[in-house]
């Protein structure tokens, strides 16, 4: 069966057809594994591609994630463990005292797309409910601020982390307008993602 | 016989009238969230219906109400009590911003974190540029505790500049103070109220949601009735509709609760509404530009619609450098500003989309200000313009440079202090300088004169007191 019209139906972003075309080579008896390396993984990394190349702009880019994901839910019964590496659960939210969230939510859409399990934990994050984030399971926590006044709260977060003995069971990383690689560093944190494409490589990175 | 001048309308009245309807239907319908509640239980008293806690749908006629007491011309003095602007109709005025993380150094080019000195720099810039009616920080200093940062950055202002001062502060706090520091100055609160000198610039989180110190500042500011600037960020395409009616439908709505909030804290209490807010961003870098051309000219066109004073933006860049982009930005967008009606025109000097900002970029604006009072004047067409007696006296041969009438009125015309206009010898002859290099020139000279109007020693200290307590 040809899986092309899935490729293409990823890129374009077409989640209704991304589905019925999953179920139709399923039925057809095609290997799940294969459907998702050769249709959908590969049409991601072509997305990737025209994104690196200014062809594709954001909202693109997330709209063809969003119809992989699609595609995506129904293999997931039919693959097994080796087809498939879920990419990392991570916890994200706009630390406390701040209420900007664009750059935030449009980081968890970018992880998302990367295959990444996301809670969100909103704005106006304290510590104490990343903390509570880390123990229901997330192995990667974002936090990210736009006020240098609200930037103090990373370190919170972080100290509060280890207070937990927690610490060491994740991986942290910080963004937004104020924060430097610098200042990541100063405050313990594992990675800084100066913007959202950056993102999703630096977590990739991390959870490797 | 004067000429219509130079102006663009870019909405029509029935635009306008569409565009207010459809926030008031955004206001009774949707709603927006506040956070204080305070605000919330005033909205409430007033006629609004609470729901969730804290969502306030507010009627119409409360809106029509506040449009109808919020005063169409605001007065702001300078430091010394003497009268400075008059917001309001078409009347530019411009200033500097506030707050970028970085400054590109003019003395190396090199862009590097803000500190102190660079507010005080600012100021001292500010004040001296002919073209620059306010002041703002400019910069977010990095070698104080960001937690008090907005109460030196006032101390610093007020003692570099007498023009008025546009300031910003983090948390409710911080304008508590600043209005503390502005009243010493004064000479009380009430001296301040009669004659402000200082507006605050408050940013709202976004149309629909308002966060707690926006509107703890709002309510104070009202209170003492020092004009405030209230500032919803509504982005096209992230937390509005990518189609820029919608966006300004939802930016306007925000703009709206603002002045029905002053209003109720306060009848006739000054209140500035957006002339800028409506953002596109970047869909490749995700970037929030401060030069689309797309939007411009709409929250002005409804601030005329209003009449309301608004605050413009215009003069800063995307450019990373005092650079080609960086002049052609600062002069479209000063340009825009200007001819859509700006009133109180900020963010001159700003490079990186709002994340550094150049004193020598600054300095360009300046100048840029300068050629756009000299485009925007109306043209006189009358017998001492004409000069038909003395064009007949010449003859067809005559030459006019030594005559009287040229003595009397050629200083009228606009002149370069930093564009280069001498002939490519002379040019050689100064040292081959580009924009940039003589700029930062310019900027040195200034830095090295004294401060033109400083405060006297025991207002100075009092100042003083108000941050040292803060610091503690």
């Amino acid at each position: 069966m040809d899986l092309k019209p899935i490729y293409k139906n990823v890129i374009e972003g077409q989640a209704d057809a991304v589905e019925s075309g999953v179920k139709a080579a399923l039925a057809a008896g095609v290997d799940a594994g294969v459907i998702l390396n050769e249709a959908l993984i590969a049409a991601m990394d072509e997305v990737g591609n025209r994104f690196e190349d200014g062809d594709f702009f954001v909202p693109e880019m997330l709209i063809a994630a969003r119809a992989m994901q699609a595609g995506l839910a129904l293999l997931k019964p039919h693959l097994t463990a080796i087809d498939v590496q879920a990419a990392g659960k991570i916890a994200i939210g706009t630390v406390k005292g701040d209420l900007h969230d664009i750059g935030k939510n449009l980081v968890a859409m970018m992880l998302e797309g990367a295959g990444f399990e996301i809670v969100d934990l909103g704005v106006d994050v304290t510590p104490e409910a990343f903390v509570k984030a880390v123990q229901e399971g997330a192995n990667l926590i974002g936090m990210s601020a736009l006020l240098t006044t609200t930037m103090s709260n990373m370190s919170a977060t972080i100290e509060a982390l280890k207070a937990a003995g927690l610490r060491e069971q994740v991986k942290v990383m910080v963004g937004g307008a104020p924060v430097t690689e610098e200042f990541a560093r100063s405050i313990g944190a594992d990675a800084f993602a100066p913007d959202a494409s950056s993102a999703t490589r630096v977590a990739r990175q991390l959870v490797a | 016989m004067s000429s219509p001048g130079v102006k663009i309308e870019r909405l029509s009245s029935e635009q306008c009238t569409t565009l207010h309807n459809a926030s008031l239907e955004i206001l009774a319908q949707t709603g927006v969230r506040l956070h204080l509640d305070e605000a919330v239980e005033m909205l409430r008293k007033a006629g609004a219906q609470v729901s969730e806690g804290n969502r306030a749908r507010i009627p119409a006629s409360l809106v029509e109400w506040a449009l109808s007491t919020a005063p169409k011309q605001i007065p702001l003095f300078d430091r010394l009590g003497q009268p400075a602007m008059l917001l309001g109709d078409r009347k530019n005025y411009y200033g500097s911003g506030s707050d970028c993380l970085y400054i590109v150094d003019h003395r190396t080019n090199q862009r590097r974190r803000a500190l102190l000195q660079d507010v005080v720099e600012g100021a001292r810039v500010g004040d001296a540029l002919p073209n620059v009616d306010f002041v703002m920080s400019m910069f977010l200093p990095s070698d104080v505790d960001p937690q008090i940062s907005d109460v030196l950055q006032m101390e610093v202002m007020l003692n570099n500049t007498s023009k008025p001062i546009v300031f910003v502060t983090n948390e409710f706090a911080g304008c508590v103070d600043a209005v503390a520091m502005a009243e010493a100055v004064a000479g009380g609160e009430d001296a301040l109220s009669a004659k402000p000198f200082i507006a605050c610039y408050i940013n709202v989180t976004s149309g629909l949601v308002h966060n707690e110190e926006a509107l703890q500042k709002v309510l104070f500011l009202a209170g003492k009735g020092i004009p405030a600037l209230y500032l919803p960020l509504v982005t096209a395409g992230m937390t509005g509709p990518v189609t820029l009616p919608g966006s300004m439908a939802m930016l306007n709505a925000g703009a709206l609760v603002g002045v029905v909030l002053s209003q109720l804290k306060r009848e006739g209490a000054p209140v500035i509404v957006p002339g800028c807010g409506l953002t596109i961003i970047d869909m490749r870098t995700m970037v929030n530009p401060y030069c689309s051309p797309d939007g411009k000219g709409m929250t002005h066109a409804m601030s005329r619609h209003y009449g309301l004073p608004n605050f413009g933006l215009g003069g800063g860049a995307e450019s990373k450098l005092v650079d080609g982009q960086a002049a052609a930005e600062a002069a479209l967008t000063l340009m825009s500003e200007t001819l859509n009606g700006g009133n109180l025109i900020h963010d001159l000097g700003y490079l990186e989309s709002g994340l550094s900002g150049s004193l020598a970029q600054l300095a360009i604006c300046d100048e840029i200000v300068g050629w756009l009072k000299h485009y925007i004047a109306p043209v006189a067409v009358n017998a001492e313009t004409l000069m038909l007696d003395l064009i007949d006296e010449k003859g067809p041969e005559g030459s006019f440079i030594t005559h009287e009438h040229t003595l009397k009125h050629f200083r009228e015309h606009w002149y370069p202090t930093l564009f280069e206009r001498g002939n490519y010898s002379q040019w050689e002859k100064a040292g081959c300088k580009s924009l940039s290099e003589r700029t930062s020139e310019q900027v040195e000279k200034i830095l090295a004169g004294d401060v033109k109007k400083p405060l006297p020693e025991n207002v100075v200290q009092s100042l003083k007191n108000i941050a040292q307590k803060v610091v503690q």
